[in-house]
């Protein structure tokens, strides 16, 4: 079966608006997660990222009238929850093993 | 030029709160006030989901995301004991200003793309018209007709993600 939104009314809000908050959300954690040193405030703000793009699938399936925008938008979101918990588990690994999540000082594989 | 609605009133206000804590949650040095202004915009975002008639993402955003995975920052936060970021002593300006300099280019370029883009067309509707005030149901047979096998590999994934989390986290291996 097909999803298709039901009645979709003209919007009222012009659909670029939504692409253009999306793309500046977007920037803004990405700048977050290049300057920041905590290696939990990256996460958040890749967190972040992903909203903005879940926002961009919610637009596009609103301009579409297709469900499946948002049925993707809501796997992003379970992933999402069993990213952060393997991700949050592994930050208090390794600050178990450094006593830091400054991601400058846990520099053990770049080089 | 389009009339001031409510429905525009409401979008201006909601993504004002979007980008302006999205900006307080980078520059904050806290982690736990990043975290705080983060639910603000997750707020902001169900709220824009609403208006994108996805009623159900929207609720999923507040209860998944501000409720659960944003609660599970705070907690590991607040375990690990996490001060301010080491004062931030600025000890590497070059790579601080070409990440500036990258996102703001990525900004500008994705915004400009995107406003380009032409617009897909609005799908044919195909499937049996679906009445008017329900789409959560119509979701709901989505989930489990056509992505159906996803939706099991999601909850297979789901499980292993809390053993793989639990098992992380262990003091130690016997």
């Amino acid at each position: 079966m097909t999803g298709v939104l039901p009645g979709v009314a003209p919007m009222a809000v012009p659909p670029g608006a939504f692409l253009v908050v999306a793309t500046l959300l977007f920037a803004i954690g990405l700048a977050g997660a290049l300057l920041k040193r905590n290696a939990l405030s990256i996460f958040l703000s890749i967190e972040l990222m992903m909203n903005a793009v879940n926002l961009l699938f919610l637009t596009y399936a609103r301009m579409r009238g297709d469900l499946a925008g948002q049925m993707i938008v809501f796997f992003v979101i379970a992933v999402a929850a069993a990213e952060a918990a393997v991700g949050l588990a592994i930050f208090v690994a390794l600050f178990r093993a450094h006593r830091t999540v400054d991601v400058d000082k846990i520099a053990l594989l770049k080089w | 030029m389009p009339a001031l609605s409510g429905e525009l009133v409401v979008f201006g206000f909601a993504s004002l709160l979007v980008l302006a804590f999205a900006l307080l949650m980078v520059v904050q040095k806290t982690p736990v006030r990043s975290v705080l202004s983060l639910v603000v915009t997750f707020f902001g975002l169900s709220v824009l989901a609403i208006l994108l008639a996805a009623p159900f993402i929207a609720a999923l955003q507040i209860f998944v995301y501000a409720g659960a995975i944003l609660v599970l920052f705070l907690f590991v936060i607040m375990l690990l004991n996490l001060k301010e970021e080491a004062a931030d002593k600025d000890d590497r300006p070059v790579q601080r200003t070409l990440g500036l300099l990258v996102a703001l280019a990525l900004g500008g370029l994705l915004a400009g793309a995107t406003l380009r883009a032409p617009l897909p067309p609005r799908g044919t509707p195909t499937g049996t018209p679906i009445p008017m005030p329900d789409e959560i149901p119509a979701l709901g047979r989505l989930l489990f007709s056509d992505y159906l096998l996803a939706f099991e590999v999601l909850s297979l994934l789901l499980l292993v993600a809390a053993v793989g989390a639990l098992l992380l986290s262990k003091r130690r291996f016997e």
